[in-house]
């Protein structure tokens, strides 16, 4: 099945490209208001808002944030114009910008931001928001109608950077409370640009323009309502079909661009790859049972395999390789030292292997130890968060990997399985691949946070408890300086590729395909959410 | 007469309920935890959750309940007309295959007409028809056959749509964004029709009675439509039933190339969140659609061989 697919993905690629009159970026043409984008997305989420990035990605275009994360890294203003920061570092209060009302006819003030964030952090509301401020975040209390104060139990700089993801939207209270829990599934009252019109399940999401908008970010590129009527946010699951609806007209954005399209993409169409901070795709690595107790087997496994060209070759050099398992190369804080150890290295692999006992080997060439052959149940993601490419990948290393002499098992785990927690017990695999968008390094504390008797960690997938880690990285965290901050996230990435509790892989990315004659569609910096209420048609 | 009608009515319930019991235990039986799952869909994670974090979506599902309890109760709610309420969607099951319903049978009726188009166009025009003709007719139909739905469905959608441009490729369900996606799931199974229908076809052909009838002075299409046909179709009608059926849950892949709604990409997304009311809704039914599909199949076989009808 998989060899006809690649054939007629390239077949298509063939056709589309020779058909193409379109010219490329043609610069100029009038700037024209109204209008409806169509955009070709991937996946539909199952409610508008969440703590999922495929909900983030729709929730931006309906709820507005406190604050938005700017090019150069920098908090700009949003819902919030400015803001202030105690001396201890434990209270934030916010100053709301005036007369902003929601699309029920409510106002947007801090009694409304106050019950939102004790939506996410008490009351189940968003279990993203919630693990990205814990256990930082102690309250949130409306001082008067324009002022909110959030206070913490300790310092925490990132605090801000981490509010500017889109599951961070702010919600109408009074709507949330009055409407079913289906309405507010379907069609979440925020103060955004654009407001749910309609949901055609398994076709599109129609979202029309909010006409009294005012509360635009800082960031945003004109000030005023969206100048577009209405997007229609569609479903196009397949790579091939979505991709060709730009050459036909039948789109005007894609999300997803199929690797193979790119470099024609990038001749016909204005193109974006945005690559995703926080952590990587890389490999958790089973610390607490089987072969990778052993540190020595955790580094042989890492030289042992190109993971470089693998990655070069098996995204047709689009998506970047990442060698630093902690953070990707878009993260602030990230530690570029840390990413170049475990080149590719055979020679080295087998000496590691050697020193570990792993010196015999059975007649497929496989290393044994007291009988034990050394075999890896490597865990992903199929279709979800591994595309077919990605899967091509892992084939590739396994290959090589077993050239050293170490077996692994390439088990394609269903979204139901591995997220319905059948691979997340210790005993059921070896490595598994995983990554999660954050905008700081922050990122850190959510992923290797020790995993206590009375606090565990689940998101600590490598089973890896070091006690120097967790200190350093709480040191991080609340670290006032942003340079010493930086240099302490970067001893943590270190500690975790020296002690190889993570091997890395790839940058996650978003790459998007914008049709000539439409301008000023942009990314959000934080997750890449993108943004349409700046966007106008040229004719 | 009303008896046999009544028995049959009973039956046909009993098979229904029957499937979609058999899905909700079936499922209840795959390892995972549907709290977790539920969990890391809204977050986006893959990870091991506390008791405490998951005991509000218990208590809310009643997951921690027994399963005789939870079974009693979702067989309860299917006689009451209640399908249940989707995890994920927050919507009612009814409504949530509601809304896909007329899309997916649009889509598998209208298939499997043009599949019989096909397929009887094909036989009438190329069996016995000398060497030349006859075998690149059974090639044809052997070649359709084996063709995978994404191949044929990428090939459609790149020449009609894409170079042509007749066809939209994210048509949705309107009439002309209906017609690719149609022709995706028929030309394969014309393929398989055909197969079907003339191997009987070539038998029939050579029966003493179509011998009888040629001497009687009749025409040679007259022969194949009025009596080789009607005995040649029946393997082909028997198939329809199983087509019909497969097809409503089986469109997953012409939906996802165009763009199509349809109750085959909700059963693959509720299955993979572990939406079990969903999943054992659409089996529902597509097992409802099985058992009218066979009830017309018995009625096609005595139109077209009243010996049945006896």
């Amino acid at each position: 099945m998989r060899k006809p697919l690649a054939a007629v993905a390239l077949l298509a690629s063939g056709a589309l490209t020779a058909c193409g009159g379109t010219s490329a970026v043609a610069d100029g043409g009038n700037p024209t208001t109204g209008g409806t984008i169509i955009y070709g997305h991937v996946q539909e989420p199952p409610c508008i808002f969440g703590g999922w990035i495929q909900q983030a990605y729709i929730s931006r275009q309906v709820l507005d944030g406190l604050v938005t994360l700017d090019e150069d890294g920098s908090v700009k203003p949003w819902l919030a114009t400015q803001w202030t920061v105690s001396p201890d570092g434990l209270k934030y209060t916010f100053t709301l910008k005036d007369g902003v009302t929601f699309t029920d006819g409510t106002p947007v003030d801090a009694a409304a931001v106050a019950w939102n964030f004790d939506y996410w952090e008490n009351h189940g509301g968003n279990g993203t928001a919630k693990v990205s401020i814990d256990p930082y975040y102690k309250a949130a209390t409306a001082v008067d109608a324009s002022h909110v104060e959030i206070s913490l139990h300790k310092p925490y700089p990132p605090f801000l950077t981490l509010i500017t993801q889109g599951y961070f939207g702010i919600q109408s209270p009074t709507a949330f409370k009055a409407r079913t829990e289906k309405e507010n599934c379907e069609k979440p009252i925020g103060s955004g640009g654009f407001v749910v019109k309609e949901w055609k399940h398994g076709e599109e999401v129609v979202l029309t323009k909010n006409p009294d908008y005012t509360s635009w970010p800082a960031t945003a590129k004109h000030e005023g309502p969206a100048i577009v009527d209405e997007v229609r946010w569609k479903f196009v699951a397949d790579g091939v079909s979505r991709y060709a609806s730009l050459s036909t007209g039948e789109s005007h954005v894609v999300y997803e661009v199929p690797t193979v399209n790119w470099k024609d993409a990038q001749s016909r169409y204005q193109t974006i790859r945005y690559i995703t901070p926080g952590k990587p795709v890389s490999f958790y690595i089973n610390t607490k049972v089987g072969p990778f107790t052993d540190k020595l087997v955790r580094q042989a496994f890492a030289y042992g395999a190109d993971r470089k060209s693998a990655v070069e070759a098996g995204f047709h050099g689009v998506i970047p390789y990442e060698g630093n398992p902690a953070v990707s190369q878009a993260t602030p804080g990230y530690d570029a030292e840390v990413a170049k150890a475990y080149a590719y290295d055979p020679t080295k692999a087998g000496q590691l292997l050697d020193q570990a006992g792993w010196t015999a080997k059975n007649a497929n060439g496989i290393r044994t130890k007291n009988g034990q052959s050394l075999t890896i149940k490597l865990v992903y993601g199929a279709g979800f968060i591994f595309t077919q490419e990605g899967a091509t990948v892992l084939q590739v290393l396994q290959e090589q990997w077993k050239q050293v002499g170490i077996d692994v098992t390439l088990v394609p785990a269903t979204q139901a399985e591995l997220w319905g927690g059948k691979y997340s017990d210790a005993s059921t695999f070896d490595a598994t691949p995983s990554y999660w968008t954050s905008p700081s390094s922050a990122i850190l504390w959510i992923v290797w946070r020790p995993s206590t008797e009375a606090s565990p960690n689940g998101s600590n997938r490598s089973f890896y408890n070091n006690e120097t880690l967790s200190q350093t990285i709480q040191r991080a965290n609340s670290e006032p300086d942003t340079a010493k901050a930086n240099a302490l996230y970067g001893q943590a990435q270190k500690i975790i590729q020296d002690d190889a509790a993570g091997i890395g892989l790839y940058t996650q990315n978003s790459t998007y395909a914008i049709a000539p004659n439409l301008k000023d569609v942009w990314l959000e910096k934080s997750q890449g959410e993108p943004v349409f209420s700046d966007a106008y048609f040229t004719r | 007469m009303i008896r046999r009608i009544l028995s049959k009515v009973v039956a046909s319930v009993a098979v229904v309920v029957a499937a979609a019991s058999a899905t909700f235990l079936a499922q209840l039986a795959v390892p995972g935890d549907r709290a977790t799952a539920l969990m890391n869909l809204q977050t986006g994670q893959d990870k091991k959750w506390t008791a405490q974090e998951l005991a509000p979506l218990n208590a809310k599902y009643g997951f921690d309940d027994p399963i005789v309890v939870q079974y009693l109760h979702y067989v309860t709610g299917l006689f009451r007309g209640d399908l249940g309420t989707s995890y994920t969607q927050k919507r009612p099951v009814a409504e949530v295959i509601g809304g896909q319903l007329l899309p997916s049978v649009t889509l598998t009726v209208a298939a499997l007409a043009v599949a019989w188009l096909l397929a009887l166009g094909v036989t009438l025009l190329t069996v016995k028809r000398g060497r030349i003709l006859s075998s690149l007719g059974s090639a044809w139909e052997a070649l359709t056959a084996s063709l995978p739905h994404y191949w044929v469905g990428v090939v459609l959608l790149v020449v009609f749509a894409v170079q042509l441009r007749v066809f939209p490729i994210i048509g949705g369900t309107s009439a002309w964004g209906t017609v690719l996606p149609v022709l995706t799931l028929a030309i394969p199974l014309a393929g398989f029709l055909g197969q079907v229908t003339r191997d009987e076809f070539t038998q029939v052909l050579e029966q003493p009675f179509v011998t009888t009838a040629r001497t009687r002075g009749m025409s040679d299409l007259g022969v194949r439509l009025r009596h080789v046909l009607r005995h040649a179709v029946l393997p082909a009608i028997t198939l329809s039933g199983w087509a019909l059926g497969a097809l409503i849950s089986g469109a997953v892949i012409a939906e996802n190339i165009f763009g199509r709604p349809g109750i085959g990409q909700v059963l693959v997304t509720a299955v993979n969140t572990r939406d079990l009311p969903t999943v054992s809704g659409i089996v529902l039914v597509v097992a409802a659609v099985y058992v009218v599909a066979n009830l017309l199949v018995d009625l096609a076989y005595a139109v077209v061989d009243p010996r049945l009808a006896r």
